[in-house]
């Protein structure tokens, strides 16, 4: 069994960032063509110095990506939407400290993922416990087998039932711990590497694959309770 | 190769972190190992249920609303340069003087002297203050045991004897006295108006500033106007903030920025009584439509109704902008 039949899913093709202008070469946005990090790193000086233009030609080139982010991880519209407010102001208000010691994106991610891990701390302290889920005939559903038999003919309301089940899923991330949520969505839902994911959250890739692991398994668990 | 470890390797090559060189070593455990074949299986159904909810591109409308919403906040945050370049001032008075701490001590309280000026100097400057060199003895201390140091230069032992020599810097406290149009003055004052560790200090030096520029000796440049506006912006006590007030008011009809300052006064200071007193400041600019924006929203929003009532006044004094 070759391994690389493992691999089973692609991360999202339309990953960060989005401009056309940028040449990434992997998911993760690594291996960025030296001349457009040149540009960015002009831009940034210029945004330094207190050009709007240069600001808003960086906001262009990673706000897509931070929504799609806040997006996915918060399931709401309005959260996402506070949430690029408030990671571009600050990067409005700190560019300046900005030292080049890390690259922009990770720097602009590490912004991001701060102000979602407050939510998702925020939204912990704020929540009752889920009920289980039954379905219409009132057996307890099992995802992790109901994923793989799509018994689509037997089910009329086929978007609603996806929905229904998507809700579901978001329940059993919502059990996770704000930081394996943020390391798994990071990972699984976005793509990065474990690598970059370590220093967005500013600690080792060891720790952020430990966390992954943990993550991973939790879900398992909390989806196989169903059973 | 034990389960525990292949389980891992599985969830790394799943996500295609695992290392090449590891791959044969995997395909040759799962070949022979149920368990973890299981386990990619598990492995397998957490991605297919996890594809349940899979991320989705931010509509069109949704990054048009969140950029026009950022424009926006950007637009209201106060002006740029001159409000950055007095804290950057600030904040670097500061830590030039926590570099002479010695030089900190000695700045009076009462009145205003050089002294407080060469030590700020001697933090930034050790080596153009003027050093004296004294020999001292290792054994026994010298007679003059007190003195004002600055910052220590230098320390050489000298060969084949017991003596050691220190360079060292003093400090030397100065009086100087005269009007703000001396330019020392001016420059003194405004290092003072930048003290952060000794408020009695910088409240003197901002209130003779501020009666200075009403009385219209030479605020016409820069520095002194931005310091006062450095002042209604931060500091601590309200009056401190109202005598800067007093002390812009001769510019706010003929300077956008001293305008500026005083309308973010007025919508965002926390003291009621500094908030009134800029009421009365822009009496000049009222017909402006900036003007007339902030005080509409201060006579709706501001906690004080003697305020709204004032704000509203005002308004209504004020003929129609067709």
């Amino acid at each position: 069994m070759s391994v690389d039949s493992l691999r089973i899913y692609p991360p999202s093709s339309a990953n960060f960032p989005s401009s056309p202008k940028a040449k990434i070469k992997s998911s993760s946005g690594m291996a960025i063509d030296p001349s457009v990090r040149a540009t960015e790193a002009d831009l940034i000086r210029e945004a330094q110095q207190g050009s709007r233009t240069a600001f808003d030609a960086l906001v262009r080139q990673y706000d897509q990506a931070v929504l799609r982010l806040a997006l996915h991880l918060t399931g709401s519209e309005q959260d996402a939407e506070d949430i690029h407010q408030e990671a571009f102001l600050k990067a409005y208000r700190y560019i300046g400290n900005f030292r080049f010691e890390c690259s922009f994106y990770t720097w602009i991610y590490r912004i991001v993922t701060n102000l979602c891990l407050d939510l998702l701390r925020r939204r912990k302290s704020r929540r009752e416990d889920q009920a289980v889920t039954f379905d219409s005939s009132g057996e307890e559903i099992d995802l992790l087998t109901n994923v793989s038999d799509q018994r689509a003919s037997s089910n009329p309301d086929r978007e609603l039932n996806r929905k229904y089940l998507g809700e579901r899923i978001r329940q059993a991330l919502d059990k996770l711990t704000p930081r394996e949520r943020m390391v798994f969505e990071l990972k699984h839902f976005q793509g990065l590497k474990l690598r970059t994911i370590g220093e967005i959250l500013n600690t080792t890739e060891e720790t952020a694959k430990n966390t992954l692991f943990r993550a991973t398994r939790k879900l398992r668990a909390n989806l196989a309770e169903l059973r | 190769m034990k389960c525990d470890l292949a389980q891992e390797m599985i969830a790394m090559a799943v996500y295609g972190e695992l290392p090449d060189e590891k791959t044969p070593e995997l395909e040759q455990h799962m070949a022979g190992c149920d368990g973890c074949r299981e386990e990619l299986e598990a492995v397998r159904a957490l991605a297919k249920a996890m594809s349940l909810l899979p991320v989705e591109e931010p509509s069109a409308n949704l990054i048009a609303r969140s950029r026009l919403r950022l424009e926006e906040a950007i637009d209201a945050l106060p002006r740029g340069s001159w409000l950055l370049r007095g804290w950057r001032r600030f904040i670097q008075g500061f830590s030039r003087l926590r570099s002479a701490p010695v030089a900190v001590s000695a700045v009076l309280v009462a009145g205003l002297t050089a002294g407080g000026y060469s030590g700020f100097q001697a933090g930034e400057h050790a080596h153009s203050a003027s050093a004296s060199t004294a020999v001292v003895q290792s054994a026994a201390p010298s007679d003059d045991s007190v003195i004002d140091v600055a910052g220590i230069d230098s320390i050489a032992r000298e060969p084949n004897s017991g003596n050691v020599e220190v360079v060292y810097n003093r400090i030397q406290p100065e009086t100087i006295r005269g009007s703000l149009d001396d330019p020392r003055i001016r420059q003194l004052l405004l290092a003072a108006a930048q003290n952060r560790v000794n408020s009695g200090v910088r409240d003197s030096s901002l209130r003779v500033l501020a009666d200075e520029c009403r009385a219209g000796h030479q605020c016409d440049d820069g520095p002194v106007r931005n310091a006062l506006m450095v002042a209604l912006r931060y500091d601590k006590s309200p009056a401190v903030r109202m005598k800067a007030l007093e002390g812009l008011q001769p510019y706010v009809a003929d300077d956008v920025n001293v305008r500026d300052a005083v309308l973010e006064a007025l919508m965002k200071d926390s003291d009621p009584r500094v908030r009134t007193q800029a009421i009365g400041l822009l009496e000049p600019v009222e017909a402006d439509s900036s003007v007339r924006e902030v005080l509409h929203t201060v006579s709706v929003r501001d906690d004080s109704p003697e305020i709204r009532t004032a704000t509203r006044q005002v308004l209504d004094q004020m003929p129609q902008v067709q």
